[in-house]
């Protein structure tokens, strides 16, 4: 398990590497940064070529990848273009973004788990046929559309909740973004875990423990959802990485100031160290997912031998 | 036939309701096991042996499967009119039941000793530690070496062979007064087919249980069995006890089988197969359900189903335990 891991661990490098020197180079070399700084008016030259050295932009591209590099690693990810440190723009985002993924995962956990397990075990039947229809119908519609409507709704119609989320973005504040955020995800879930219930139900080893003459309430938690929750476990584990990287639509409608509005806001601004570094914080929030569903998927499946 | 005290099936009737008709995969079988004894169900896939065993156990998928008539007495009670929960009681403690395939019947992610050890915890109420010893005693029991060890290691990590052993040793592990076997060996290597077969008929023997055992291979049959059902569409078309029936069979479907048994000093020659194929169970034909495949079908076979015939010899004496579904029992016996 341990050689295992760090193995893991330095296949990473060459994908951590390869991500973050496209991300560079998109924005580096295919965009101008230095003309974004000046707006709409034109750069002075003299100024323009000043800051380019200042910001080692007249280096070759691979020197200024190594150069920002370099600086990461001792926690200095540069300055935005406004004159904040991007380290600070990380600390005020990130937790931020951290509670809306976390709150959007719970919902994910509880709601599509519970209707996924539900609506297995009573295929064909009436709660079937609607978790059917209602996943179908959450999933083909966009996030920016429910998203608008719920806020509309909650927000400003029958005022149950914040339209917009404040700068300290509290827990309940985050509860209908997190919703909003969750329910594609959800849809995905209940769907994934109906399947799979389904599925393990008719297995072989249901019929054993059913002649063993165990208890209905036995076979069910500890035979058939053990199994069946495997997969589902291990979907959820990757969707934490997509929903923090995926709240940019919801951060934008409801105003929280996460990660999703930044890098929102460093795009269009064409803010170069901002969108950098983000994106790059963002990869290796995705490499450490995925590496914690596998081992996840280890635990959880006996099968499953890491080597 | 005289009745069996420890399982009597009398005219069970199981039919599944699909899409595509009503497929009457059981209609109306009779037989009985008593305690010590072992009954060979033999048959080919659809003959409706595997089934008639579910529906004994209380495991037929219902829905499709429906149990439409008859009865099954265990120890005088009628499992048919028992409560879910009381009949729940029954299944594990008292009716146990192998299947075919180890490795799909264990559950894949919990381990061996969680899985013989549940026997105890549910059925007894033991502590999980003591239950965990008594998975080792079990293991110990079926002959799987380095019990202690390998108790916490899961299904996957024991070849085929223990694997069946662990699905014997979990049927056995509260003594039941009946195993039903549904083919225990037919997924093991020919070697190991036979070290498991005898396995199974010592703990038979051992334990005093009776047992069914439910296959299509008349090698494994003629070892252990005492007496053999043969079924054919859903019905018993000839009873025996074992080695009268490999003598001389009273039924033309039972000659078929025996025929196609290759032998070594028939090397060369082609294999003898029954023609044909076994009925569609939504529609079994009129008659006799083996007249389409049957060498001495007259008219009659067309339009009469045969009772089960009690045979006798050619004296007319009465030879016991011996039944023909066949309108020629007699001349396919006595020639």
């Amino acid at each position: 398990m341990g050689r295992y891991i760090i193995r893991r661990l330095l296949q990473m490098i060459p994908v951590f590497i390869g991500t973050t020197f496209l991300i560079f180079f998109m924005v580096y070399a295919l965009g101008d940064p230095v003309a974004a700084m000046f707006g709409d008016r034109a750069p002075d030259p003299a100024a323009a070529a000043q800051i380019r050295r200042d910001l080692n932009l007249d280096k070759p591209l691979w020197q200024q990848y190594l150069l920002y590099m370099g600086k990461i690693f001792t926690g200095d990810f540069g300055t935005s273009f406004n004159g904040r440190p991007v380290i600070e723009l990380m600390r005020e985002a990130w937790p931020i973004t951290l509670r809306l993924a976390l709150i959007a995962v719970f919902f994910e956990m509880v709601i599509g788990i519970t209707l996924g397990v539900i609506s297995g075990l009573r295929r064909g039947k009436a709660i079937d046929t609607a978790a059917l229809i209602g996943t179908l119908i959450v999933i083909s519609i966009p996030t920016f559309v429910t998203g608008y409507v719920l806020q509309y709704l909650f927000g400003v119609k029958w005022g149950i909740a914040k339209p917009t989320v404040s700068a300290d973005a509290t827990f309940s504040e985050l509860l209908l973004p997190a919703i909003v955020l969750a329910l594609v995800s959800l849809a995905y879930t209940t769907r994934l875990t109906r399947t799979s219930v389904g599925e393990n139900a008719r297995a072989d080893y249901i019929r054993t423990a059913v002649a063993k003459g165990l208890p209905r309430r036995r076979i069910t938690i500890r035979h058939l959802l053990r199994n069946s929750l495997i997969p589902v476990v291990t979907f959820l584990g990757i969707d934490i990485g997509n929903l923090m990287g995926g709240a940019i639509v919801t951060e934008r409608i409801f105003n929280i100031q996460g990660v999703g509005y930044q890098l929102w806001q460093g795009i269009l601004r064409q803010n170069a160290p901002t969108v950098v570094g983000f994106v790059t914080i963002l990869v290796i929030v995705y490499l450490l997912a995925n590496l914690l569903v596998d081992l996840l998927y280890a635990v959880l499946d006996p099968r499953i031998r890491l080597a | 036939m005289p009745v069996s005290q420890l399982l009597q099936v009398r005219d069970l009737q199981v039919e599944f309701r699909t899409r595509d008709g009503i497929a009457k995969a059981v209609n109306g079988v009779t037989y009985g096991v008593d305690a010590g004894e072992t009954l060979a169900v033999l048959g080919e896939s659809g003959s409706g042996k595997s089934v008639t065993a579910q529906a004994i156990m209380g495991i037929l998928d219902t829905p499709p499967g429906f149990v439409t008539g008859g009865e099954i007495l265990f120890q005088g009670q009628d499992l048919l009119k028992m409560g879910r929960e009381e009949r729940r009681k029954v299944r594990g403690r008292k009716l146990a039941m192998i299947f075919q395939d180890a490795l799909s019947s264990l559950n894949p992610v919990l381990s061996v000793g969680y899985q013989l050890g549940e026997m105890f915890v549910v059925h007894e109420g033991m502590s999980r530690k003591d239950a965990k010893a008594k998975a080792v005693e079990l293991m110990d029991r079926v002959r799987i070496p380095a019990a202690k060890e390998r108790v916490g290691d899961y299904p996957h990590q024991f070849s085929g062979g223990m694997r069946q052993r662990i699905m014997i040793a979990m049927a056995l592990a509260l003594d039941p007064e009946l195993i039903i076997a549904d083919e225990p060996t037919t997924a093991l290597d020919v070697t190991v087919q036979a070290q498991v077969m005898d396995l199974l008929a010592e703990l038979q023997r051992e334990s005093g249980m009776g047992l069914i055992l439910i296959t299509h291979d008349l090698g494994v049959v003629a070892d252990v069995a005492d007496k053999i059902a043969v079924m054919y569409a859903g019905r018993i078309v000839e009873t025996a006890p074992v080695n009268e029936l490999y003598k001389a069979p009273a039924h033309p479907y039972t000659r078929g089988l025996l025929d196609s048994i290759p032998r070594l000093d028939q090397k060369g020659q082609e294999l003898y197969a029954i023609k044909g194929l076994p009925p569609n169970l939504t529609r079994i034909p009129p008659g006799c359900p083996f007249n389409p495949r049957c060498p001495r079908a007259q008219s009659v076979c067309l339009t009469d189903l045969p009772p089960l015939y009690d045979v006798t010899d050619e004296s007319g004496a009465p030879l016991p335990g011996r039944g023909s579904a066949c309108h020629f029992w007699k001349e396919q016996l006595h020639g």
